[in-house]
């Protein structure tokens, strides 16, 4: 039977997979996570959190080289097919190359397989993609750590489900919110005590979660400065996206600004 | 024996007699634009014939179910290699078929000792830059056409041009979905009950038109054998593939009548 496979067909071809982009005799392992280039752009918060219709997934839009901002409107979260985004932290070459060909995977199975791709499937396609990057993390110059947010609707899995791997592809599953990137150790704690002791997020609606959500991005971006917070002047906002069992849509610039201005009083 | 071109020239006519009589009977696919996209039309006894081939480009074949399948992942592949390595924007019918599905099914036709494409398939893509290029239909060849409106590819080129002759004598590329669909079913059915007399060589009929009956019937034939299968590319589908199997309950308007 011929592959069905469409990164075996991208071998098959010679097309390069993401770690060839940049081949190994091409680069130098300074040994402190800067690329030959210096450029190395990890700095991120990252925030997905479960909430009663679906999920939250939330990033900043800050791109960083060492200590220098180059750029204030990344996207970080990506949306992969109807019902599921990849949510980015490490270097944005690799993050970008290997949501594109998650998309197009996923979609080259459905139309030649005539059946969507499991859970289980698209996991384990996206841990073969964070292995075959693994050289690249190894050299420090490409390292993607990225969370996997689905919304399923039916099967034992059914609704908003959050999937968080390693940079070796080992992936794992969380209950109730994960956090990756530089702003994450800052946030971690306090959404672990919000979620143990002040109410448990998942009964929380939309409105309430979405505050918490621009709460901790904010506080992220006050200690890291690798993370970017709400830019007035420019009105550059967070990006949001929910996942939930009417698909992916994106939180409007609109919604964010109001739920800001909420924020503010008693501040 | 054939390094004579006498002889290669005549193995090739008979590659094409071998062709068509493997491809009689096969039932049509038609295709019409309609107000939102175009839809693709075709009775099947059971394996599908209409897919899905990128976000804005449909595929349908007649002829062996094995190879409409092979061809149908040829220009999967070739779309999907496309878009990875360049951009969802590039992926173009026109190119699909010049440099992909066209060259493959010339390619196994000329090998004299391998089995063509026993295959005629249509293409179609939903907005593309020349109008002109909105359906393409590839012979068992590897020849291809390209037309606007409306598309056939039938089992003869008697029964393509008694379907297209339909379809243009009701042609209403603005009407809405559910009236390209009665269009497309009444061309099908005017071609299948056109071919369903040859067979029986009832002399006497022929030059007469096509009767209502003699379309129910062919309708009521296909529903019986198996079932009547559409497809549309909707330009107004919120999602980023406008590629939709209508239902059984989408049909259901069009075909209670046959019932």
């Amino acid at each position: 039977m011929e592959s069905a496979d469409f990164l075996s067909i991208l071998k098959e071809r010679g097309l390069p997979a993401p770690q060839a982009f940049f081949p190994p005799e091409a680069t130098v392992s300074t040994g402190n996570g800067v690329g030959p280039a210096g450029v190395h752009t990890e700095g991120t918060t990252i925030l997905a959190l479960r909430y009663r219709d679906g999920v939250l997934v939330a990033g900043d839009r800050r791109a960083t080289a060492g200590n220098v901002v180059v750029y204030d409107r990344a996207a970080k979260v990506l949306t992969v097919d109807d019902r599921s985004v990849l949510a980015l932290s490490g270097s944005p070459a690799n993050a970008y190359e290997i949501a594109r060909l998650l998309e197009i995977s996923f979609q080259h199975y459905r139309r030649t397989q005539l059946q969507e791709l499991s859970l289980d499937g698209r996991l384990r396609t996206l841990s073969r993609l964070l292995k075959d990057n693994l050289p690249m993390a190894m050299q420090g110059i490409g390292a993607v750590v990225p969370i996997y947010i689905t919304h399923e609707d039916s099967g034992p899995q059914a609704g908003g489900r959050i999937y968080f791997y390693d940079v070796l592809g080992a992936n794992f599953e969380t209950v109730d919110f994960c956090t990756t990137g530089s702003g994450s150790p800052i946030i971690r704690g306090a959404l672990y005590f919000l979620n143990r002791w002040e109410r448990p997020f998942a009964e929380r609606d939309e409105a309430e979660a979405l505050r918490l959500v621009l709460q901790m991005l904010e506080t992220a971006a006050e200690f890291d400065t690798a993370t970017g917070g709400f830019k007035s002047t420019a009105a550059i906002y967070p990006q949001v996206m929910r996942v939930t069992g009417d698909g992916i849509t994106d939180v409007s610039d609109t919604d964010l600004a109001t739920h800001y201005g909420s924020l503010q009083v008693g501040s | 024996m054939l390094d004579e071109p006498y002889r290669w020239v005549e193995a090739i006519r008979n590659r094409r007699e071998y062709l068509e009589d493997q491809l009689e009977g096969a039932s049509p696919v038609v295709g019409v634009s309609y107000a939102d996209g175009v839809l693709l039309l075709t009775s099947t006894p059971g394996p599908r014939k209409v897919f899905e081939v990128y976000n804005q480009v449909a595929f349908a074949g007649i002829g062996h179910p094995a190879d409409i399948e092979k061809l149908r992942k040829a220009i999967i592949d070739i779309a999907h290699v496309e878009a990875f390595n360049l951009s969802a924007s590039d992926v173009s019918l026109q190119r699909l078929v010049a440099f992909g599905l066209g060259p493959l099914v010339k390619a196994a036709f000329d090998e004299i000792f391998r089995s063509p494409y026993i295959s005629r398939v249509m293409v179609t893509e939903l907005d593309p830059s020349d109008p002109l290029e909105t359906f393409y239909t590839v012979a068992a060849d590897g020849a291809f056409t390209s037309s606007a409106n409306a598309a056939v590819v039938s089992d003869t080129a008697d029964n393509a041009e008694v379907i297209l002759q339909r379809l243009r004598d009701g042609d209403d590329r603005d009407g809405s979905l559910d009236a390209a669909l009665v269009r497309a079913l009444d061309a099908w059915a005017e071609g299948r009950a056109h071919a369903g007399r040859e067979q029986v060589e009832e002399v006497e009929e022929a030059g007469e038109p096509v009767t209502e009956q003699e379309r129910g019937a062919a309708v009521r034939t296909a529903l019986d054998a198996g079932r009547i299968e559409v497809a549309v590319l909707d330009r107004t589908l919120p999602t980023k593939t406008k590629f939709r199997l209508l239902t059984e309950a989408d049909l259901e308007g069009a075909l209670a009548a046959f019932r």
